[in-house]
């Protein structure tokens, strides 16, 4: 992890206190893994009702169920992480509009107006034409809601691993990939060619999102010495070597291989362990990405 | 006017009186840290030699702890330093991801985000930051970078070619200089920080949060 350690110097820090250490735990991760699931559901019925309109039928509550669900597991541990949640009212009333902070918290308050909206619409008015007229709003918001968090890590100029381009690619193939999961999840009488859609949706996305840990993996080191700092802990004997290779292997490349399996024999089942094979993966690759960089030293 | 800060290196011995004096000023809570000495120890036995970096808040003229707060806690102030209003923070810990120089932590008894202010509030009555009255060999040289007559930029004019910043790749223009620094004080990833070497190995930090 020492890369302009010079043999000849010989430096060694003797006394220093490396604050802050780890500062954005496991809740962070819960609440992005949670926001991947809750936009990515409506990402999945805005599809099939282009797609397959015919087999949306009685999804559309259910959809929003689980996406009001876990937006709010999302914006609970968001709350749960501040050290002082009663404030949180500032965000609305001291904005700062620099800060994608309270950028993502006014669009996810406003994205949660929206699912209530489809809520009423499916539940109370039972009016699938007007839901299905306020669709394409809900997934216009739900779009800079699902890349807020990629402008937020961004921002976190201390972080070297997190960069724009690359988080925002990886926040999307996230909502895509937990949204395709869940679907099929709960799409039990889906016919064969909506599930096919879906699952090809969880397979590029996996496949795409996969791409990307591993061009930051070999090519990340070559062009800055924090990165390459950082990347030490997923590689070799690294503290979180295998933490990450279980991530990817459960998050994306096992769900690959078992989609086209399911595909090649037509198993739900099997099409079922690849949507919960990478929902539970996600979470893993979520998790080790948000921690190594907050293990380097700043000091 | 915009305040900065400038460390003779060459001058700081690692006594520590300004960090104590930053404690008892700004009343530091145990295990935190407004501005603190790092020790690095360089060489192999008998030619070694220890370096002592002073390490605070750079008060960047473009700081990123100021962009990310999302409820302005942390903003700049006219004379250029970056203040922090405790009363507003929501403890987000933000900032505490987004310095580079690891200058911001949360205070474990008000959780809220904290970091060093230049004493913004003894400027106010025209005094000196507590760490540089304390120091006693002047290795701290305060003043406004904009009045050439001062004496940090004569100071600066002084040394030009020898005045350096902590990592200057990072874009965020530190009001904060050293004089005579080298790689292994300024930056993290020039030196080893190996179990047992640490002159304190058991340092005790109090819980923020309760869930880290």
């Amino acid at each position: 992890m020492v890369h302009e350690t010079l043999a000849a110097t010989h430096a060694v820090v003797t006394l220093d206190v490396a604050v802050p250490g780890i500062v954005w735990p496991w809740l962070v991760t819960v609440n992005m893994w949670a926001k991947s699931i809750g936009t990515g559901i409506i990402f999945m019925l805005f599809l099939l009702l282009k797609r397959h309109p015919d087999q949306v039928g009685k999804l559309r509550f259910p959809s929003t169920v689980v996406a009001i669900v876990f937006i709010h597991i999302f914006l609970l541990f968001t709350l749960a992480d501040l050290h002082q949640p009663f404030r949180m009212w500032h965000i609305f009333f001291y904005p700062h509009l620099t800060s994608a902070i309270t950028v993502g918290a006014w669009m996810a308050t406003a994205f949660v107006g929206l699912l209530f909206l489809l809520a009423f619409l499916s539940f109370v008015k039972k009016d699938n034409a007007a839901f299905d007229k306020a669709l394409p709003w809900v997934v216009a918001l739900a779009i800079p809601v699902t890349l807020y968090t990629a402008g937020l890590m961004s921002q976190c100029t201390a972080r070297e691993l997190w960069q724009m381009p690359t988080e925002s690619a990886q926040m999307v193939f996230a909502a895509l990939l937990s949204g395709s999961a869940f679907m099929i999840l709960l799409g039990t009488k889906l016919n064969w060619e909506a599930k096919r859609s879906l699952s090809n949706v969880l397979a590029l996305s996996a496949f795409m999102a996969f791409i990307l840990y591993m061009s930051e993996y070999v090519f990340g080191p070559m062009k800055a010495e924090e990165v390459a700092a950082v990347l030490e802990y997923v590689k070799g004997d690294g503290p979180y070597a295998v933490m990450f290779w279980l991530g990817q292997w459960t998050a994306y490349l096992l769900p690959m291989i078992l989609i086209a399996l399911a595909r090649a024999s037509k198993s739900d089942a099997i099409l079922k362990l690849a949507a919960i094979l990478a929902l539970v993966g996600l979470a893993v690759v979520k998790h080790v990405w948000l921690i190594i960089p907050q293990l380097l030293p700043m000091s | 006017m915009q305040l900065g800060f400038l460390v003779d290196l060459h001058l700081c011995m690692g006594c520590k009186g300004c960090e104590i004096a930053c404690k008892v000023e700004n009343e530091v809570p145990l295990s935190t840290w407004r501005l603190r000495v790092k020790y690095v120890d360089v060489g192999v036995f008998p030619e070694t030699k220890r370096t002592f970096t002073p390490l605070r808040c750079n008060h960047c003229e473009n700081a990123p702890c100021e962009r990310i707060c999302p409820v302005s806690a942390l903003h700049y102030i006219e004379n250029g330093i970056v203040n922090i209003d405790k009363t507003r923070c929501i403890g987000c810990a933000g900032c505490v991801m987004a310095c580079p120089y690891g200058a911001i932590y949360i205070d474990p008894e008000t959780q809220t985000a904290d970091k060093c202010t230049y004493c913004a509030h003894r400027i106010a009555s025209s005094m000196m930051p507590a760490c540089v009255v304390a120091c006693p060999v002047g290795a701290n040289i305060f003043g406004d970078l904009e009045d050439p007559k001062s004496n940090i930029s004569e100071y600066i004019m002084q040394n030009q070619g020898n005045v350096q910043v902590r990592k200057p790749e990072k874009g965020t223009d530190p009001h904060h200089f050293y004089v005579g620094g080298g790689n292994v004080n300024l930056n993290p990833l020039a030196s080893k920080r190996e179990e047992g070497y640490n002159l304190f190995n058991k340092i005790t930090t109090l819980p923020v949060g309760g869930h880290h």
